[in-house]
């Protein structure tokens, strides 16, 4: 049995004038869920499309459940719902998604059966026989998942599964995914939603510019960034909280979301002094909490704000 | 290969299912029952006498004589006179009574009176041979084919024996020459006429440039159907953009073989039972006989082998070429316009099937048979005027297929990066860029 689900080795990817990846080295580990991070343009999908040898790497190399072969020829143990989505409207769907799955190297009589499993899974049986286009576009989207897993792969691969979707498939979509992981499958999903991944990842990669920022367990990440953060918000007086918080001496840096902020203390600041002079001020104070640093926090203090805006990018298949 | 399989029944089974293609299955059967039914039926529905008033304005015995000679000619295969003749003898005065009977002419309500033309015959027009006929029917060209054939052969005989010339004597003489074609095959003979292997070779060109064009368009619009909804990148992870490419085209291209199976077996079917089928439509026992008579082109399995191989070989050829100009595109429309060019190859190919119809064993067929871009429509055509020589045959087939495989890869190069490719379409430059990395 294999370590590591992915492995990549210094991997490159130069565009015409631009480069979208820079000896990218990622490790991801048998079962979990894996969160890629990044702000748009960062590299993501490029990356993601390496590792289905959709693009070829410029250097590095790409290593599959341990072994030599490619992606490919790997299809049915993978699952792939890329980011720009789409099906063919005329299709009838259940014979779209038996078309998937062969495509994959699924025996047709096998694929009908997981097809039919599938739909009634996601409460689609009873439109099988209807085309893609007669479907709503949630209800598309339900496809396009059914697409990327039914044919149960050891290795599901999303990039940006969560954008677009409407609440209920978004919740849909989560359920499914956590479910893969408990079942000790691998899971290496992308976003640019700090938040999202924060709930749900046990590994996260964080990469801007095409280079990694960091990665590891979310846990060991967070506690190596220290617990040195307070999450704070106000009901009242908050231009004087600004003005507290503006002080150097008691506070390093502050995410400002209005009535509430995120602060990280500077060093040899005490959290009790902070509210002290935040009570002095009289700011009008609804929530004071000494927290673990957030990842949105923890990725601005990595590589600045400059670096979460995306770069001016050529068209990534550019070759 | 199970993959490939899978693209290529789905491509198959997409077009096999629209309403276009069902559409053109029919259709061609329908055109081929209604084009060989359509000269029987015709003949049958020639049914009334022409009504034609001979306005005599001659000196002397030729007017007689014409109205006599027309009112004595029958209809093909039948007693029925084709004309009722009246002879209006108008001396010196021909071009009134020639208006007061045109005015008798195409009406509807007047019975009897009617007429469907007005024939003027004077000393002039007799002597040039330039006859005024004012008539309902002038646009038939087989009535007035048959009309002037009825006219000259009265008036040759009138003019002989002006002349002093025993008619007798010299009509036998005056008999119209036909060379009488049979098509011989390698040293047999097939029983065809020339005009019908005529018929086969320009039937087979227009199915062979209508075929590759219609589903070569068609390969066209579904590569930029997948770019467009984004398809292309879930296929990409489970399969090579070449199997990608190919499957498609053989997916088209069973659809587009399918089609040409069923009108080919139509075609058989109907022109072997087609007295039956006429009987049906109730032709006349004349019109079946004379029907019979007519030996139709048979396709021998040769040239079907030769018609088949440069299908095969030209649609792949066509089908690669729209497949990666498709690929560099971002929309029908564009694809529509960028395709252009292709197209136009076609069109030539077609042109010059047509230069073959003269000379199909001269030097420009030979030279053109090599082209392989043009191989594909003039060869099968060539082939079935007049033999090719083997060796020449091979050569052909060869370079086709050399150019083919090359086409196909390096359309191949250029759909790998094109699929993937959206925003502004790629400049020629950057094209040929990626056949070469």
């Amino acid at each position: 049995m294999y370590q590591n689900a992915i492995e990549l080795n210094g991997i490159s990817k130069r565009f015409a004038g631009h480069t979208a990846v820079r000896s990218l080295s990622l490790t991801v580990p048998r079962g979990g869920i894996y969160g890629l991070l990044g702000p748009n343009g960062a590299g993501k999908s490029t990356t993601i499309r390496m590792i289905l040898s959709i693009l070829l790497p410029d250097e590095g190399t790409v290593t599959l459940f341990g072994g030599e072969a490619a992606s490919r020829a790997l299809s049915m143990r993978i699952g792939y719902l890329p980011e720009e989505r789409g099906l063919y409207r005329r299709m009838i769907v259940q014979e779209h998604l038996v078309f998937l799955a062969e495509i994959k190297g699924i025996p047709r009589a096998r694929a009908r059966e997981l097809t039919k499993h599938w739909l009634a899974r996601l409460g689609l049986s009873d439109w099988g026989k209807r085309r893609v286009e007669d479907l709503s576009k949630g209800m598309q989207q339900k496809v396009q998942f059914i697409g990327a897993l039914l044919h149960e792969p050891e290795l599901v691969i999303l990039d940006e599964p969560f954008s677009g979707l409407d609440p209920v498939n978004s919740q849909v979509m989560r359920d499914v995914v956590v479910e893969i992981a408990r079942e000790g499958r691998t899971v290496l999903f992308s976003t640019h939603i700090m938040e999202q991944a924060e709930r749900m990842c046990d590994r996260i990669a964080i990469i801007a510019r095409g280079e990694k920022v960091v990665d590891g367990r979310l846990a060991d990440i967070k506690s190596e960034a220290g617990v040195r953060n307070v999450a704070l918000a106000f009901h009242r007086n908050q231009d004087a909280a600004a003005r507290v918080l503006a002080d150097r001496n008691l506070v390093a840096r502050v995410d400002d979301y209005g009535a509430s902020a995120e602060v990280e203390l500077a060093a040899g600041a005490a959290s009790d002094a902070l509210l002290q002079a935040l009570m002095a001020a009289g700011v009008g104070i609804l929530r004071f909490e000494v927290v673990e640093p957030s990842l949105q926090s923890i990725f601005i203090a990595k590589v600045g704000l400059d670096a979460a805006t995306a770069p001016a990018r050529e068209d990534l298949a550019h070759a | 290969m199970h993959k490939i399989w899978a693209i290529v029944r789905r491509e198959f089974l997409d077009k096999v299912r629209t309403k276009a293609f069902l559409i053109g299955t029919l259709l061609f059967p329908v055109l081929m029952i209604g084009l060989s039914l359509l000269p029987v039926l015709l003949n049958r529905r020639e049914s009334a006498p022409k009504r034609i008033a001979v306005v005599d304005g001659t000196h002397g015995e030729v007017g007689m004589k014409v109205t006599e000679a027309l009112a004595a000619a029958r209809r093909q295969g039948t007693e029925g006179t084709r004309y009722t003749v009246s002879r209006v003898p108008a001396q010196n005065r021909t071009d009134a009574v020639r208006d007061s009977l045109v005015a008798l002419v195409g009406l509807e309500q007047a019975g009897s009176e009617t007429l469907d033309g007005v024939l003027v015959l004077t000393d002039e027009s007799v002597d040039s041979g330039r006859i005024p006929y004012l008539g309902v029917n002038v646009g038939s060209m087989g009535d007035m084919n048959k009309l002037e054939s009825e006219l000259q052969t009265a008036l040759r005989l009138e003019r002989l024996r002006r002349a002093g010339v025993d008619p007798f004597v010299a009509m036998p003489a005056l008999r119209p020459i036909d060379v009488v074609t049979q098509k011989v095959t390698a040293g047999k003979l097939t029983g065809e006429s020339g005009g019908s292997s005529f018929i086969l070779a320009y039937i087979m060109g227009l199915v062979l440039y209508v075929v590759m064009l219609m589903y070569g368009i068609q390969v066209m619009s579904s590569v930029v159907e997948e770019k467009t909804s984004r398809i292309a990148e879930v296929l990409m992870s489970s399969v090579t953009p070449f199997q990608m490419m190919l499957g498609k085209v053989f997916g088209v291209g069973a659809a587009a073989l399918l089609q040409l199976v069923i009108w080919g077996t139509t075609a058989t079917l109907l022109t072997t039972y087609r007295a039956q089928l006429a009987k049906l439509f109730g032709a006349s026992p004349d019109a079946m006989a004379s029907m019979a008579t007519m030996k139709l082109p048979s396709l021998r399995p040769d040239l079907l082998a030769v018609f088949l191989i440069y299908f095969v070989l030209g649609f792949l050829l066509f089908a690669a070429m729209y497949a990666a100009v498709a690929a560099m595109c971002n929309s029908q429309q564009e694809a529509q316009q960028a395709v252009v060019p292709v197209s136009m190859t076609m069109v030539v190919g077609y042109v010059t099937m047509f230069s073959m119809l003269n000379d199909p064993s001269g030097s420009l067929a030979t030279t053109l048979s090599l082209i392989p871009l043009l191989a594909p429509f003039v060869v099968p055509v060539r082939y079935s005027l007049a033999p090719i020589p083997l060796p020449e045959l091979l050569l052909s087939i060869a370079l086709t297929f050399g150019a083919m495989l090359l086409v196909v890869w390096v359309a191949g190069r250029i759909y790998r990066v094109g699929i993937l490719l959206h925003g502004k379409r790629p400049k020629l430059r950057e094209v040929l860029r990626w056949v070469t990395a």
